[in-house]
């Protein structure tokens, strides 16, 4: 009870009350608006099959099919991050929610992990029509490795990633429209040195390692590992390796985007950003 | 402001609703699609984004072939992926600016009840688009010539060839794009647009990145009725030569009835386009969806 | 705790960088807020009147610690809101006119159900204040409605709801009845004088252009116009201060070209402000005069114009009048782009 005679919640009770309430409307939209099916399944399965015919008039051997079809479906999430969440406070200071967010005791920190779980749900969904639709299409037959690694590794792909893209989030809290610059620069060239339509070592070392910072490089490259385990030459480096690096991204990047929201926030607020609309 | 005041003054101009429209919005396209002031812009938009899309390729061509020397199918697939860059832009430029403009600036509802022609307008502003994707064609085309080899002999290329079925590829594509656009306006936002989806799709069945007889025989036909696909064979053609046809999709085609096919379709394409979009605006109107908003 | 009044501000100033078009352009300055002192005490409906670009939204926007001020300090219930804003935004809450807040795709209880955890309610409790507040405002029925589909009063009606919901100690109120009919405004007022009767012990801030409206609402006014409070004080010691003046309307006929209009009626011995609304049937003065007998010196003035007199009215002092006392010119004069700029 405080001095206003209702009940509200303080500290870890009222960070996951925030967070679930933002995640919300992420999932309720999801379900309740269902025109995204056309375009977030059917569009991507057709950008895997381009790839897939490409190698295919390359005589490329078979499991490359199976490589573009894994990373076709992990392109949901890398597209999440950057027009769901890194933007998204540009959207929503546009529309006037972000002063209600940032006025409102619930942390920021709680609204950008909200916005995260809802993403996931989102991307997740999407993720798993397109790797079903696509795996079927075009007869993709995996050599599985360890199924509860394989979960290790994409929950901790999805940590690290969803705090890189909470990070970017409240970086993009004081910018406008620079946001949308931002994300379009980190969407093809991604794609390319993340190695979503080939295996990232192709790239070669210091490319790849430079393309590690992306929480998706690594992810990407373990999950083919345990999906075809048919090649072991596959992998940039051994799993467990890239599981332990994918978990120290993660704090980093979480903690990153506490330490950038509260400073950002800081200057939002001296330089009057957090309530300019420009357009 | 004072070029478009200079350029509405012209007597041509002070004549046409349309072209005054077109010209309006292809100024309005320009101030918020490029600042060429700034290099940061231009790096994204014109040199990383499209560098990334084709070195996507080149990487796979090189895996895959363990870096062997450029065949044909590289020049095809290189030239092919740079070319296409304009239909992106030109297909994605229309639907995203009535996007834009409904639900970010919020000057549909505005636009539409001033006695311009919103089909020019559309049109106008798909203009930038246009512009931006011309120099990224040029920037990757440049670059694959420089570093990849790719075989362009300038003084070998049919210029008139290429100049022709590209405006007429233009043309179609700017209907195309109406048609999306003019679809948009009865849809919600999502982070896709629906030009999005058609550029993906004809990224898919115009045989811009591989030769059509690598897709299967059941979806061959679908490449054959957009004019995307004849503009890059003739695109092709014209920069290639010999090389072009060493892929036999297209062999009874001559370039002459390339560029038919192409006039046929930028007419039929202009005319349904019109159609479509007085009567998408009407039932836009009617759902109540010209100022709509959508947020998730 | 540092002080007991519901808001303080000491020596306010607020600076705006307004940024040129193109980037190596250098930052103007725009004194948005300068010197400010105010003391809003707990209970009180406390409304700020200025005309737009006064520094009023500035002013709720440094309150609900979306700025920073530059220069001065300030206080809301108690915290300090460069050092304590987490306190502060337990404690408050703002609604502002022609707000288009929340997801179109929610229905209005979904909406305000998140902004409502937001606060940290329990869902239930949420639930049922959501109900309570859409029915006293008259939209219960409009609960399972998407917020894309209500009009711009229903949709204001809703977020009073979202303001109110967490039950704050104080609540800034911006241009709360920006847009609104004068039955949804009316319905507005009303809730607010209501839920001030109900809770004497909160305290809100309202900024308002509407004179009728600070007048009905407002327990304490401050007059604010180009970053300054000009007046501070209730609505009737306000205009008590011009009651020892004679106020006039007339309506007159054509009286010449604008820009002198106003200096040549206060050339006339014993006219204090004049304010001119121009109709199309006419122009409207409103005359604060220092006594009754001055009005026959402006009357031959304004025939020596050829202007014919129309209507004449003697009344009792607005705060209209008292605001053109002050400023030197009426309420619907916008001074957005009067803010003293420095190179």
């Amino acid at each position: 009870m405080n001095d206003t005679g209702i009940y509200k919640a303080k500290g870890f009770q009222l960070f996951w009350r925030t967070a679930w309430a933002r995640a919300y409307p992420r999932i309720v939209g999801t379900f309740r608006e269902r025109s995204w099916l056309f375009f977030e399944t059917l569009l991507p399965v057709l950008g895997t099959a381009a790839y897939v015919f490409v190698y295919r008039a390359i005589n490329a051997p078979p499991d490359y099919t199976g490589f573009v079809v894994v990373g076709g479906a992990m392109i949901a999430f890398w597209l999440n991050i950057l027009w769901n969440m890194a933007s998204q406070l540009y959207w929503d200071k546009d529309m006037g929610n972000l002063e209600l967010y940032i006025i409102s005791p619930g942390p920021v920190m709680a609204i950008l992990m909200g916005m995260a779980i809802g993403g996931l749900v989102m991307s997740g969904t999407r993720a798993l029509i397109i790797l079903t639709v696509s795996t079927f299409l075009f007869g993709v037959t995996y050599q599985t490795g360890s199924l509860p690694l394989l979960g290790a590794v994409f929950l901790v792909t999805m940590a690290a990633l969803y705090g890189m893209g909470m990070m970017f989030a409240s970086l993009f809290l004081v910018s406008g429209r620079e946001a949308w610059h931002i994300s379009n620069l980190l969407q093809e060239p991604v794609y390319l040195v993340s190695g979503f339509y080939f295996p990232v070592k192709a790239i070669g070392f210091w490319g790849a390692a430079a393309a590690s910072l992306i929480p998706l490089t690594l992810g990407l490259d373990a999950i083919r590992q345990l999906l075809f385990t048919g090649d072991p030459t596959l992998g940039f480096l051994p799993v467990g390796m890239e599981l332990g690096i994918l978990a120290v991204l993660a704090v980093i990047f979480i903690n990153g985007a506490r330490l950038a929201l509260a400073r950002l926030e800081e200057i939002g607020r001296r330089e009057g950003r957090l309530i300019e609309r420009r357009r | 402001m004072k070029t478009v005041g200079r350029i509405m003054d012209l007597p041509l101009v002070r004549q046409s609703d349309g072209l005054r429209t077109f010209i309006t919005a292809s100024w309005l396209g320009w101030q918020i699609e490029s600042n060429w002031a700034d290099p940061l812009l231009f790096a994204i938009y014109s040199i990383a984004r499209p560098l990334a899309g084709v070195m996507i390729l080149v990487v796979m061509y090189s895996v895959v072939t363990g870096g062997a020397g450029p065949e044909p199918v590289f020049a095809y697939i290189y030239l092919g992926n740079a070319l296409y860059i304009l239909v992106g832009q030109v297909i994605t430029g229309v639907s995203w600016a009535v996007i834009s403009d409904r639900e970010h600036y919020r000057t549909l509802r505005q636009l539409y009840t001033t006695p311009m022609n919103g089909y020019f307008y559309l049109m106008g502003r798909g203009v930038s688009k246009l512009i931006i994707a011309g120099i990224s064609v040029l920037i990757v085309v440049g670059i694959g010539k420089i570093f990849f080899h790719l075989p362009l002999n300038f003084a070998a290329i049919n210029w008139p060839l290429f100049f022709a079925s590209t405006a007429l590829g233009i043309i179609s594509l700017a209907a195309l794009g109406l048609i999306l656009g003019s679809m948009t306006m009865m849809m919600a936002r999502h982070f896709w647009s629906l030009g999005d989806a058609v550029a993906g799709g004809l990224y898919l069945f115009s045989g811009a990145i591989f030769p059509l007889d690598v897709l299967p025989a059941a979806l061959r036909p679908i490449g054959f009725i957009f004019p995307v696909t004849y503009w890059l064979e003739a695109a092709r053609r014209a920069l290639l030569g010999p090389q072009a046809a060493l892929f036999p999709t297209f062999a009874r085609f001559s370039n002459a009835s390339l560029v038919g096919i192409l006039i046929v379709f930028g007419l039929v394409l202009i005319v349904f386009s019109s159609f479509f979009y007085r009567w998408s605006l009407h039932r836009a109107k009617e759902k109540g969806l010209i100022d709509m908003e959508t947020a998730y | 705790m540092i002080n007991d009044a519901a808001v303080l501000t000491e020596k306010l100033d607020r600076i705006y960088k307004i940024r040129g078009p193109r980037r190596k352009d250098d930052p103007r300055e725009l004194v948005a807020l300068d010197g400010v002192n105010l003391e809003i005490k707990r209970g009180e409906l406390f409304g700020l009147l200025g005309p737009n670009g006064a520094g009023k939204t500035t002013l709720i926007k440094i309150l609900s610690t979306l700025l920073l001020p530059t220069r001065g300090r300030v206080v809301v219930d108690g915290f300090d809101v460069v050092k304590d804003f987490g306190e502060i935004r337990r404690r408050i809450s703002m609604v502002s006119g022609g707000e288009t807040s929340g997801y179109g795709l929610l229905t209005v209880e979904e909406n305000l159900w998140m902004f409502a955890r937001f606060y940290g309610l329990d869902s239930a409790v949420a639930l049922r204040r959501i109900n309570d507040l859409l029915h006293l405002l008259g939209i219960g029925d409009r609960k399972r409605t998407k917020i894309s589909d209500l009009s711009t009063g229903l949709r204001q009606k809703m977020n009073f709801v979202r303001g109110f919901i967490c039950d704050p100690g104080v609540i800034f109120l911006d241009e709360p009845t920006l847009g609104l009919d004068v039955t949804a405004a009316r319905d507005v007022r009303a809730f607010v004088k209501n839920w001030m009767l109900e809770h004497p012990e909160r305290t809100i801030l309202l900024t308002t252009h509407y004179m009728a409206e600070a007048d009905e609402l407002c327990d304490r006014l401050a007059i604010i116009d180009n970053g300054k409070v000009l007046a501070c004080d209730t609505p009737h010691n306000l205009k008590r201060r011009l009651q020892r003046e004679a106020v006039f309307k007339l309506k007159v006929g054509p009286i010449g070209p604008k820009p002198c209009k106003e200096e040549m009626l206060e050339s006339v011995p014993g006219v204090r402000q004049v304010s001119i609304v121009e109709h199309s049937s006419g122009t409207e003065l409103s005359l604060i005069l220092e006594r009754e007998e001055v009005l026959s010196g402006v009357l031959t003035h304004l025939g020596r114009r050829g202007s014919k007199l129309i209507s004449l009215e003697k009344r009792e002092p607005t705060l209209e009048d008292v605001f053109i006392d002050l400023v030197g010119r009426g309420l619907n004069v916008d001074t957005s782009r009067r803010g003293k700029e420095t190179p």
